[in-house]
């Protein structure tokens, strides 16, 4: 009845410690106090933690006291029964007991020893790694190889991939759409050409060379964004003008002039912008390029911005590098010429001769019709009470600008003025009734007014019909549109009839007749009536500022005036203006009023574009109909004597007068034949 | 004195040496700071006097000029990690070569910004200059500690060094061990507690910060505290459990000076653990960016 206890301590060097003792007693205590049997000094060991008793030969107990289970063989248990002979092993906290048969008969071996190492071994390293970061992250090394993998994978390998495997293609609809003309003169003006829908379909999915841009595209290229190669075609040459010509063609988008010209006529960069040049070439970056003044990823609005120093670098001296241009120099918009207005010189049913008279002087036009607009602009005098009279648009009775100058369906320019309705409520061609029917002489081709007339009176006097009335054309009450009888509407014969119908063709076409109004009538001296007398042919200009843009609905308001008095307020000459040589447009000053004068408060937009298109091709007037087609301003007129020749009455531009002082008169006039 | 006889009669003559110790901030009279502040002015005067359309961009041709200055002076920064390996006083001494690294680099933030022209994007281009002010940013917070940590450092360790440091806590931990060995399970537990969970470092956010709110130590030293305190009160306290609480209690100093300690040393390394690795990588967006412009030209 004996245990044999080895205890078993490690030495500071590793080495075992081992203790052996020998109790004669039939049961045994373990715990941390001093007063066990084994002594165990492990907080994790309770003072009395368990009691070993001998049962028989090769048999034990063991109970736990501390009323903390015992480990044996991975269980839990507060009491065992155990073999010696299967040498059970018992854990308690960090030490472990072995039991075995002991070297004397019926002893029993129990051999105590830590197992799990206490806690205070540090070393060196240790120390290392309490005091420096080297213990709580991954050294920089690591973290830097790390990171440079990740760099490069991200930013260069992966987009390389979807650089060398791609095959771009354009889409077709906004190929479609950059093929529409920059202004089709319906007002629809170049905007992005893609719904928001079709663009983001274009976008697509994500390409892994976006982490290359270096910036957003502009609004009408937003389709491209994922699509890098449609203008990165080859790796290390910059964008061609190849790329943008794709969709861009020159015939939608002409040339501001010959690549020639423009080269001769490009400023010669000196110092420093020398070298700048100098480096571009070297790198295959000449001047003139689309990109040159088309920057992309630069923001939604950054393709279109273009400084105006590009047009200055050019304009600037122009005519001592490019000796035979007929542009004036401009360096900036405080030193831009006075405006130069393209006027009829000489109006012709055909051929009308247009010429450019700089608005400095007193500009004059020969349009060939007579119109004051002093007359028609008065409150006091009798066309203001026919114009109260008959109700037509008017402020106090100066009738409206907008009664004859109508705008057009973009509002920036406006409508050929017809004659039937700007001026037929008082200039009324009514010449006689049948019954309910008004018949009217046809304005425009006055061979055909002669034969009418005279037609009018021979069928009466060869079958005189009751209900036929003649309307005279004589002085009448304003605003009475009353017909006048004339009771002498019978003929003795046709002879007489012939005559009475020359006198009335004479009558029309007199002096202080009808057409004399607004028309320069010349008298031929032929016998015949229809070709007796010639009417002053009239061309009217229907833009005469061809190489830039005003849009007028754009200025319905001019400093806090709206309606007529905005007109005015630029067309300053017009309610005062006798005669339809005047003409009647702004100067170049009116505009720097609010254009880019430091004086004002509103100081809008002064940039070249603001007003002038480069691609508007070599005459520069391709911004108004389409691209690149130089339009004369309408051409209107009528030649007595050359029947069929004469196209109705159909442009009126602006600020146009009549040209005869005594005209005026005859408005409120009708004559009688 | 500047001479002395040597035996042979040979006079040596000592190099002139600056009595007052002075920084690499105001070497030679801040040399450096004073050429830094010319270049960042060029580049600012590059910057307004050129006018780019349709707005300022790195492709222009003062952001190619800015951008190239810049590409050289970040490949010639980063060689510091290179040049601080090689003990020698030319070219340059290392003083001087720190001072300009410092000053040019701060530079770097004109210049860099300036290339960009503003403009920045979830792209390559800003990669590299968000990287690079990340290498600035944490240049700049190293400067700052390496001039007001290393003296609070030194008052902090009181003379004891970094294994003296340790070696107290561990004398500590095993005069606890020793002194709880007749306590009950419920003290003992205590014990163990700061034994067995008091870490003194622990992991990045509590060496920069220096607080361990589970600490161990702490939760056993309230404990028997609490119960020392409960004992007073009713009676005589128990004098094992006094000892413990003075061991607690002196442990905890202890453990509060190490971990000072490792706050200012994390502090004053982790910089670095963000000034290189970025470092690295901003070389490498460098070299995507330049190359990814030209690819895409």
């Amino acid at each position: 009845m004996s245990f044999v206890v080895r205890q078993i301590s490690k030495r500071a060097d590793g080495g075992d410690i081992i203790r052996t003792r020998t109790l004669e007693a039939p049961e045994i205590t373990i715990g941390r106090g001093t007063d066990c049997d084994i002594q165990l000094p492990d907080l994790g060991v309770m003072l009395r933690h368990a009691k070993l008793t001998q049962l028989a030969s090769g048999l034990v107990a063991i109970e736990a006291t501390g009323g903390i289970p015992l480990e044996i063989a991975g269980k839990f248990l507060n009491r065992a029964d155990l073999s010696v002979a299967e040498t059970p092993e018992i854990n308690i906290a960090s030490h472990r007991l072995t039991l075995a048969p002991g070297e004397a008969p019926g002893a029993i071996a129990i051999t105590a020893e830590r197992v799990i190492a206490a806690s205070d071994a540090a070393d060196a390293a240790a120390e290392t790694d309490i005091f420096s970061l080297r213990g709580a992250m991954p050294t920089k090394r690591t973290m830097a190889w790390a990171l440079v993998a990740l760099v490069f994978i991200i930013g260069l390998a992966w987009p390389l991939t979807e650089m060398i495997g791609r095959s771009p293609t354009l889409p077709a609809d906004m190929v479609a759409a950059a093929a529409r003309p920059a202004n089709d003169g319906k007002g629809n003006k170049l905007t992005p050409a893609l719904s928001a829908e079709a663009e983001a379909a274009h976008r697509g999915a994500f390409k892994p060379d976006v982490v290359w841009t270096s910036g957003p595209l502009s609004t009408a290229h937003a389709g491209l964004s994922r699509n890098c190669g449609s203008c990165h075609q080859q790796a290390f040459v910059a964008t061609t003008d190849s790329s943008c010509v794709a969709c861009h063609k020159p015939s939608v988008v002409p040339d501001h002039a010959s690549a020639q010209r423009m080269a001769k006529g490009r400023l010669v960069p000196t110092g420093l912008g020398a070298a700048e040049a100098g480096i571009h070439n070297a790198f295959n970056l000449p001047e003139g390029r689309c990109a040159s003044c088309h920057k992309e990823h630069e923001g939604p609005d950054g393709a279109l911005m273009v400084a105006q120093s590009f047009c200055t670098d050019c304009h600037t001296g122009l005519s001592a590098r490019l000796s035979d241009t007929k542009i004036s120099n401009v360096s900036n918009w405080e030193d831009h010429p006075q405006f130069k207005a393209t006027v009829v010189r000489a109006a012709s049913a055909t051929t009308p001769v247009f010429e450019r008279v700089s608005l400095a002087g007193k500009a004059s036009e020969q349009s060939g019709l007579l119109y004051p607009h002093d007359l028609h602009m008065s409150r006091t005098n009798s066309v203001a009470n026919m114009v109260l009279k008959q109700g037509l648009p008017a402020k106090n009775g100066a009738l409206s600008c907008n009664y004859c100058h109508t705008s057009d369906s973009d509002g920036v320019r406006f409508k050929p003025i017809e004659m039937e309705k700007a001026c037929g409520a008082c200039h009324d061609l009514a010449f006689a009734k049948d019954g309910p029917i008004v018949r009217t002489l046809p304005h425009g081709k006055p061979e055909q007014v002669a034969g009418i007339i005279r037609d009018f009176y021979l069928s009466q006097a060869l079958s005189p019909r009751a209900g036929v009335q003649r309307l005279a054309f004589e002085r009448r009450q304003p605003g009475r549109m009353a017909e006048l009888e004339l009771s002498g509407l019978r003929f003795a014969s046709p002879a007489e009839a012939r005559v009475r119908a020359d006198a009335a063709i004479d009558s029309i076409f007199a002096k202080n007749g009808v057409c004399a109004d607004c028309h320069v009538i010349r008298r031929t001296g032929a016998s015949d009536a229809a070709r007796r007398y010639e009417v002053a042919p009239v061309s009217l200009a229907d833009h005469y500022l061809p190489k830039g843009r005003f849009p007028h609905n754009q200025h319905d308001s001019y400093d806090g005036k709206t309606g007529d008095a905005a007109c005015v307020a630029c067309h300053k000459g017009v309610p005062g203006s006798k005669a339809s040589t005047d003409v009647l447009l702004p100067k170049v000053e009116q505009c720097r009023d609010c254009h880019g004068s430091p004086k004002v408060s509103t100081n809008v937009a002064a940039s070249c574009n603001t007003c002038h298109g480069f691609h508007y091709g070599e005459g520069g007037q391709g911004g108004d109909y389409g691209p690149a087609k130089p339009k004369p301003a309408t051409i209107a007129g009528a030649k007595a004597g050359k029947p069929g020749s004469g196209p109705a009455l159909a442009g009126m531009p602006a600020g146009v007068a009549s040209a005869s002082g005594g005209a005026g008169a005859a408005l409120a006039r009708r004559f009688g034949g | 004195m500047a001479s002395r006889s040597q035996p042979g009669g040979r006079a040596v003559t000592r190099a002139p040496r600056d009595i007052a110790h002075e920084g690499f901030l105001t070497h030679a009279r801040s040399r450096w700071l004073k050429i830094s502040l010319g270049l960042s002015a060029l580049a600012i005067a590059v910057y307004v006097l050129t006018d780019p359309a349709p707005r300022p961009n790195g492709g222009s041709f003062a952001g190619y000029l800015l951008g190239t200055i810049g590409a050289l002076m970040i490949v010639w920064l980063s060689l510091i990690g290179l040049r601080k390996r090689i003990i020698t006083t030319k070219p340059f001494s290392l003083k001087a070569w720190t001072s300009a690294h410092v000053y040019l680099g701060l530079s770097l933030i004109v210049i860099g910004t300036l290339h960009t022209g503003f403009q920045l994007g979830w792209n390559v281009h800003s990669l590299s200059y968000v990287l690079m002010m990340i290498v600035i940013i944490s240049g700049l917070y190293g400067i700052i500690v390496y001039a007001r940590l290393p003296a609070q450092l030194s008052a902090n360790r009181n003379e004891a060094t970094q294994p003296q440091m340790l070696e107290a806590i561990r004398t500590l931990d095993r005069q606890l061990d020793t002194a709880a060995q007749p306590l009950d399970k419920a003290s003992a537990d205590l014990v163990r507690m700061s034994l067995e969970e008091c870490e003194v470092s622990g992991n990045l956010w509590e060496r920069l910060t220096g607080r361990h709110p589970k600490c161990g130590n702490k939760r056993a030293r309230d404990a028997v505290q609490d119960i020392v305190s409960q004992q007073m009160r009713s009676g005589k306290p128990d004098p094992a459990l006094t000892q413990i609480l003075f061991l607690l209690e002196r442990k905890d100093a202890a453990l509060a000076q190490a971990r000072r300690h490792i706050r200012m040393k994390t502090q004053l390394e982790i910089w670095l653990y963000i000034h290189v690795p970025v470092t690295m990588a901003l070389l490498a967006a460098l070299i995507a960016h330049i190359l990814s412009v030209f690819l895409y030209w």
